[in-house]
């Protein structure tokens, strides 16, 4: 990034950043939902430690080809975080279709 | 010319200013905007300008100079929004479309449904009457390929977009589409584009492979002058010296159709190239130039296509293309295709 930018001119830049990470947070998480559904149907278990190691490993090895700032371990802790909350959807909808399914059976006993 | 309304103008300042025009043979078409009114006047009637700038609660009359009128940026500043049920054209959200090209069976319409809609897409494209170059090609399924279509559209929730070649085929497609495609080919047909602006469904029109884009958006308003104001222009290639490629996918015409219309542009990167393996790389340009959609053929057996195989992409190879769309549409602040999450629960 040129130095002579002015700060103002930088921080308009970190708020176009902003949007696009937003967006693609979004379209991530949609994938995560999707993800939770298909392994309801299939009967896994929402966490997976392999494939959160492979998530880690993954963007480690993309960020290391970048050389900027953020070193590996950052880039590791700021996924740990992403990954909470693609659990936390998944686990939020698997109650929300146990509840359901309980509400379903409660009626068909009555 | 266009009529400026004054902020604070009031109803019977405006209905005095539209009996004005009709009365001298105008056509007024009038848009209430947020925050003043403003009307649009085309016609062949005679009318000076500076005594309309005289009637109350007139602010402004600006004259149109482009041939093209109802079709241009100063008779409407916002950009036009199709809404087909939920689906909105020209907004926020990039639209694709996606098929074959032709209608062939039952199993080929309902495979490519299916892995088009799993992909993202939300209209699906086919032909059933084919326009084609040698009248010794395979010509189509007529209204029997109509039929499949609509069946697989249904059955994937998807719109229906499919070719009218000829007026007299305008009645029986109506039944089945959603959007009417103008070809290339018949995009200075204007007894069909005149009986299109009767119509009251969006109509594609796609560019004509020698049309200038002022021909072009001349062609819009014959559909437009007609009542009709859903058109989405499509950018397809035109010919230029260069033959490694079927025609020069002219994208510069994106920007510019934004900047002198307010219609919707879809670009073909299809039969732009006429490659299948050209077609990545235009559909993502597209959508970073700021395309509102694409329209991309999808065969689930490219190689036993009866028309189009060699530009028809495999839908895995679609599947790749979506994904990539997704990461690119954000950067100019726009989405598409997003996976769709349920309201309530993934139960289903």
């Amino acid at each position: 990034m040129a130095p002579e930018l002015t700060l103002e001119q930088l921080r308009e830049e970190i708020d176009k950043i902003d949007e696009v990470i937003v967006r693609l947070l979004d379209s991530r998480a949609r994938c995560a939902y999707t993800v939770g559904r298909l392994k309801h149907e299939l009967g896994r278990p929402i966490y997976e430690p392999a494939r959160e190691a492979a998530v880690i490993a993954h963007v480690r090895q993309v960020n290391d080809a970048l050389g900027g700032p953020l070193d590996g371990d950052a880039v590791a802790r700021l996924y740990e975080r992403i990954m909470d909350e693609a659990r936390r959807i998944q686990r939020i909808e698997a109650e929300r279709d146990k509840k359901n399914a309980e509400a379903a059976a409660t009626k068909t006993e009555g | 010319m266009v009529v400026v309304m004054k902020e604070r103008a009031s109803e019977s300042e405006v209905e005095a200013v539209i009996a004005q025009l009709v009365e001298q043979g105008m056509d007024v078409h009038r848009s209430t905007g947020a925050s003043r009114i403003v009307l649009g006047v085309v016609g062949g009637g005679k009318v000076d300008p500076r005594l309309i700038e005289l009637l109350p609660g007139v602010h402004e009359v600006v004259r149109i100079s482009q041939p093209y009128k109802l079709a241009s940026r100063t008779f409407q500043a916002e950009d036009t929004i199709i809404t087909i049920g939920d689906l909105r054209i020209g907004g926020d959200e990039v639209i694709v479309i996606a098929g074959p090209c032709s209608a062939e069976s039952e199993a080929q319409v309902h495979a490519t449904a299916a892995a088009v809609k799993r992909a993202g897409a939300k209209i699906l494209r086919g032909g059933a009457f084919k326009p084609r170059s040698s009248p010794y090609s395979f010509q189509g399924m007529g209204e029997a390929g109509l039929q499949l279509l609509r069946e697989g559209s249904n059955a994937h929730d998807l719109k229906l977009v499919t070719e009218v070649m000829d007026a007299n085929q305008i009645e029986v497609i109506g039944k089945y589409a959603d959007i009417y495609q103008v070809g290339a080919r018949n995009m200075q047909n204007f007894t069909l584009l005149r009986e299109l602006g009767r119509t009251r469904k969006p109509i594609l029109l796609k560019r004509g492979i020698a049309a200038t884009m002022e021909e072009w958006l001349l062609s819009a308003e014959y559909i437009l002058s007609g009542g009709n104001k859903d058109v989405i222009l499509c950018e397809r290639g035109i010919r230029t010296f260069e033959t490694f490629t079927r025609n020069t996918l002219d994208l510069s015409a994106i920007p510019i159709v934004k900047e002198l219309s307010h219609l919707p542009i879809f670009v073909d990167p299809s039969h732009g190239m006429g490659r299948r393996d050209k077609v990545a790389p235009m559909a993502r340009a597209a959508v970073a130039a700021g395309a509102d959609g694409l329209i991309i053929e999808v065969h689930n057996d490219p190689d036993h296509a009866l028309s189009d195989g060699a530009q028809s992409m495999f839908p895995a190879q679609f599947d790749r293309l979506m994904a990539e769309l997704r990461i690119i549409a954000p950067a100019i602040g726009r989405s598409i295709c997003l996976e769709p999450v349920a309201r309530r629960g993934w139960a289903r």
